[in-house]
Parts: structure tokens; sequence; C-alpha cells
């Protein structure tokens, strides 16, 4: 198959000075976004105790742990802005992303210890599920960083209780395990309770000399029995007992290293637990890249930086995705799928980092005259029409019979509408593609381009219908609504319009209720509020996009759980027809 | 001999980015069509120089409209 893939053919234009020059203010206008989230994430970075205050007590920060376990330049952070519950804190309390450790990807997560010494807080347990279900996807090692102090008790009513409450990391650590997916722990400071479990649950636990994990910590065993109420004497008591815990905390090295075994290692040194966590990762089952590689690597062909003249902000002005990709896979090259069928869809094969990855994406602007088939009006770009939705599921079901991991680019506005598109079948060709994504069973990723909405946000590999999604990215110029809110605003208020207008009310209210609407459809789309919510998993600076293809093509194939000998793959000799 | 540059869909005219005697390449943009609630942009299909601009910001054209001839 080497003549397959190690030359495919080129693609993509070199940009045109005059492009550039036309597409300065765009590109201004993407990278004032890209700062604001920017300034959010180090804020978020920021929070809570200042991190020489940490370091006198003689700790690490989560974020200097991380830069002392992670490769250098391969960390490609998640969740920054992460925080569906609007804590005060402005965190859910957990630091995650992919990095390797000792050359190999691992999914890392850690708890802010600058914040309430890394207490459970609310939205963490969603963002919780966001790791395991990542490590579960990729199928690659989940190492948590543990310093957790449990439950922050004034909110325990938002986050202790419920199927998808603080417990179920638990239970998901279970399930890693038994699909061979290892939980490493380094452990720090005072677990009690959810924190005890948090630490004990992993496969591989390692201790600093003062960490202490237990089922209770002190506050809560000396205050196990209610009496009723407080007073001087119970008080009293309590400050005795209170200050025996603070000095000998429930669970600690001497119990669970000496008496139960339950650390597989301590280390007198915070360094020490981190050096460990790397000893384990280079014990795991990793194929060398080279294994799997069908080319060399080669960074692309064209420029990363022609992104910001080639994405225009202004989300009416089409564009060429075919430009957008030549700068995002290896030497601009690619082998395209049915380039004449579906012309709003871009689907092919590419290589990141020398390895087979396919993609799927929306294509912008006019279509081919005739086209859609089935109407007479014409075709546009961003929209699914019939031959597109079949396409897909057509290039989704030979990548899954041939192992080949996705890549989603969506620059959606939703699948055409009307009785004619619905004599097309558009609705069961949709759902038919749902249905070809969930038979797949590979790792898929999502980049929102620019706008996901509709139906086809959740068709087209998004998280929501997608349970091979392992994680979803926006850019700077993303949006993510049902529809767009003038839209919106029309659905809503276009009757209520007409019967005002009928019984000879003033229209300025309606009209000011629809400008309100639609304000609000934009509020609450803008990329800092799809991250913060979670409708993407992080935003990526257009430059940075790479890198975390990078890291989604290493990590699966790092330990594929089933795969594809080249020589037997019919997706490259169906596309050479 | 002139070579035609044609609307490909019908819509108003967003913009026009060339003037006469404008030299331009394959691939230059031309003129933006405001259609189907998208600005899209027209491509020069020749090289050489804008000998005639049939439409101005705001006209409504027809699919196919003769845009502007390019010599």
């Amino acid at each position: 198959m080497r003549p397959y893939f190690e030359k495919m053919p080129g693609f993509g234009k070199p940009l045109k000075d005059n492009r550039k020059a036309r597409s300065r203010e765009s590109r201004a206008k993407l990278e004032a976004v890209e700062a604001e989230i920017a300034a959010a994430r180090k804020a978020r970075e920021d929070v809570g105790i200042p991190a020489a205050k940490i370091n006198e007590r003689g700790s690490l920060t989560v974020w200097q742990r991380l830069e002392y376990l992670v490769d250098p330049g391969t960390w490609q952070p998640l969740h920054s802005l992460y925080n569906p519950e609007d804590n005060e804190e402005g965190t859910t309390n957990v630091v995650d992303g992919l990095g390797k450790i000792s050359g190999r990807w691992a999914v890392i997560i850690g708890f802010d210890n600058k914040v309430l010494a890394g207490a459970w807080i609310p939205g963490q347990a969603e963002n919780v599920l966001r790791v395991t279900n990542l490590a579960k996807r990729l199928h690659i090692p989940l190492v948590w960083l543990v310093n957790c102090s449990g439950v922050k008790l004034p909110d325990q009513e938002k986050f202790y209780a419920d199927r998808r409450g603080s417990g179920t990391p638990f239970y998901r650590h279970a399930e890693l395990q038994q699909a061979g997916i290892p939980v490493l722990a380094g452990i720090y400071g005072t677990n009690p309770a959810g924190g005890g479990y948090q630490g004990i649950t992993p496969t591989i636990l390692i201790a600093h000399k003062d960490a202490n994990i237990a089922v209770g910590g002190a506050g809560i065993v000396s205050g196990m029995s209610p009496r009723g109420g407080f007073d001087v004497e119970g008080l009293e008591q309590l400050i005795a007992i209170t200050r025996d815990f603070k000095e000998r905390p429930p669970g600690r090295v001497e119990i669970h290293y000496n008496e139960t075994g339950f650390f597989t290692r301590v280390c007198d040194e915070e360094k020490g637990v981190l050096d460990g966590l790397k000893d384990y990762m280079r014990a795991i089952p990793a194929y060398d890249p080279m294994f799997f590689r069908v080319a060399e690597p080669a960074e692309p062909a064209l420029a990363a930086d022609d992104l910001y003249h080639l994405l225009p902000f202004n989300q009416k002005e089409t564009y060429s995705f075919d430009e957008i990709l030549a700068r995002l896979v290896d030497g601009s090259e690619h082998m395209e799928f049915r380039p004449d069928y579906g012309p709003e869809i871009y689907a092919g094969l590419v290589k990141i980092d020398g390895m087979a990855v396919g993609v799927i994406g929306n294509r912008q602007g006019v279509l081919p005259k005739g086209y859609p088939e089935y109407a007479d009006y014409p075709g546009i770009g961003g929209k699914l029409y019939r031959q597109g939705l079949i396409k897909m599921s057509e290039f989704v079901t030979h990548c899954g019979r041939d192992r080949v991991p996705l890549i989603w680019f969506q620059d959606t506005s939703g699948i055409d509408v009307g009785d004619v598109a619905e004599k097309a079948e558009l609705l069961g060709l949709g759902s038919t593609l749902i249905y070809s994504i969930q038979q797949t069973d590979v790792p898929m990723m999502l980049v929102v381009l620019r706008k996901g909405s509709a139906a086809a946000h959740y068709i087209m590999g998004g998280p929501t219908a997608n349970r091979h999604n392992a994680f979803t990215l926006g850019t700077a110029a993303t949006e993510i609504y049902v529809m767009h809110g003038e839209t919106a605003a029309v659905a809503t208020m276009a009757r209520r319009a007409v019967k005002d207008k009928d019984s000879g009310k003033p229209l300025e209210p309606i009209a000011e209720k629809m400008n309100e609407i639609a304000k609000k459809y934009y509020d609450t789309s803008r990329p800092a509020y799809c991250a913060q919510h979670g409708f993407v998993d992080e935003i990526v600076e257009l430059k940075a996009l790479r890198g975390y293809l990078k890291a989604f093509a290493g990590a699966v194939y790092q330990n594929p759980q089933s795969t594809c000998p080249r020589h037997q793959m019919l997706l490259p000799r169906i596309i050479k027809g | 001999m002139a070579e035609e540059i044609r609307a490909p869909l019908a819509g108003s005219i967003w913009a026009v980015l060339v003037e006469v005697g404008s030299k331009v390449e394959e691939d230059d943009e031309l003129v933006v069509i405001e259609a189907l609630k998208m600005e899209n942009p027209v491509f020069s299909h020749c090289a050489g120089t804008v000998k005639e601009i049939k439409v101005k910001k705001g006209d409504r054209v027809e699919d196919d409209a003769l845009l502007m001839l390019i010599e």
C-alpha cells in the first residue's frame, strides 16, 4: 500500500497577498477572541491561593506538578474554562488534558490544590465524566494527581448524590480497569471520604510521605454522633479531638503503606511521586508510532498562519474548507472520497503525524448548478442535502471497516428543510448517519470551525448524538445553537405578531422582544460560553489546532483495541477506483 | 476576446472588489453576491484586465447574469 500513502495528491494553493490584505480585519477579530480566551484561561489558572504560598508550605501546585510530569511540548489542555454550574471559584476545581508521560499518551487530570485544598465542587463530576470517557474512547491510561479535601460541605446538595454525582468516578475507574485501561494516581495531602475513594480506586497508588486517604477525615470522625445541638462542653471535647486529628489524620502512610499496603510506593519528595508515575507509564503497553504509520510524518506544505486569513470571522462570508484542511494535514496531501458526489461535503483520507485519519467537513459557498438534484432551488455549502448525507454514511462505514479514526469539521447551518427535502428522505438519512456512526465504533474528534447548528450539529460527529466522540474543539469563530437567533425570534414570535397586528396593537414591543431573543442567542453561543458550558471541550487557537489533531492520532494508534492491516484496507482502493 | 464573468446564482451585489482597468489573476475575487443568507464570492476564471463592469453594489442579479468583462 506504499504507493497509496507515501505520496498522496497535494491540495491547497498558496495564499495570495490580496486575500491576506482583504482579510486583515477578520484576522484581527479572530485574534481578539483568542486573546480573550487566553486571558480567561490565565485567570482560571491563577485562581485560589498564590503558588508562592503553596510552595512555602512545601507543596507544588497542580500546574507545577503537571509541568514536571508531562513531556515538554505535548500538553493539550481540555476543559480550561469548563464551569457549567457557574461556581464563584470560576472552575470545576480539576485541571485536565491530553499529554505524553514517558513518551506515552495519557489523559491527565489533577485537583487544583490552590482552591479549597482540591475540594469537590459543583460541575466537577461532569468534568470527570468527560475525562473518564475520553480515556475509555481513546483506550489510553488515565493519570490522576489526587489532592482532594473531599466535599465542599456548604454546596453538597448540588453534587453529592444523583446518577451523575461525584461518586460516579469511582465506578468509572472500575469500568476503565475492566476494559484493560490502567488508572494511575499520584497522591498528595489529606484526602478524606470522597478524596479517599479518589485515591484508592485507581490501579497504581503512589503516595507522598505526608499524604493520607481515608473513609472519613478528622472532621467527620470527630462529629460522627449528632447530639441534637451544640454547647460549650461539647465544643471543648471537639477541640481536643480535632487537635489530635490535625496531628494524626486517619489513613496516613504508616497505615496504608505499612499496614494495608494499599500504596504501591511512597516517596519522600513531591517530585518523587511524579517520577513514580513516569516509571509506571514506561511500563504500560504502547506501540512505537512507526508500527502504524503509513508514511513518514511531515508538516503541512502550507503555513498554519494562513488559517487566520482563510476562516472568515464573519459568519456570512464563505470560504474553501479544502484550503483550511490543507494547512492542517501532513504534506498538504489527501485522497478525496467521491469528489463528484455530494459536493457540500468533503470526505477523504489524510495523514496526521504519518498516521491514516479520515476527515469529513462542510464545504462552503455556492454548490454546482443542478444540486441538490431533487429540488429546483440552488444549494449552498454548510447545508446538508441528500447526496452529502449518503456520502458521509458511506465514508464513516468504510472508516469503521478499515479501523481508521475520524476527524469531523463542522460549519453547518443544518439539513435542508421543506416538503421537497422530506420527500428526498433527509430526515431518514440524517438518522441513518447517526446509526452508521454508532455502528462504526472508531474514535472520533470534532472541530466546530464556525457554526454548529440544528440537527446537523448532532449528526456530524457531535458529542450529543455520538458515543464515539472523544472530544470536541471550538475556535474563535465558533457559535453553537439550535438555530440562528433571528430565526429563533421569528419562530417564536411570528404568530404573536400576526395576532397583535390583527387586534390593532402596536408592533414595537414584539420587535423589541425579538431583538432580545436574538441577542440572547448571540450571547449564549459565543466561544467562551460554549467552553464554560461544555458545548466544546476546549476553544483552541487556530495555530494550535494541529497539535490536538496529532495528539488525537497518536493516542488512537498508541494501543488500539482493533486494527486493519493496511494492505487489507478497502477505502484507499475505493478512492482509487 | 473578452471573457465573461457571470453570476453563479441569483442575489444582490454585496461588493464589487475591482475597478475598470484592474489587473486580475485567475482565482482572484471579483464580486461578492449576497444570497441564501451568505456572502458568496465570484472568482475570475482567467487572468487579464477588467474591461467593463455591469453591476454595482446593491443591484439585484439573476442567475447567470453578466457581471463583468475581462480582457
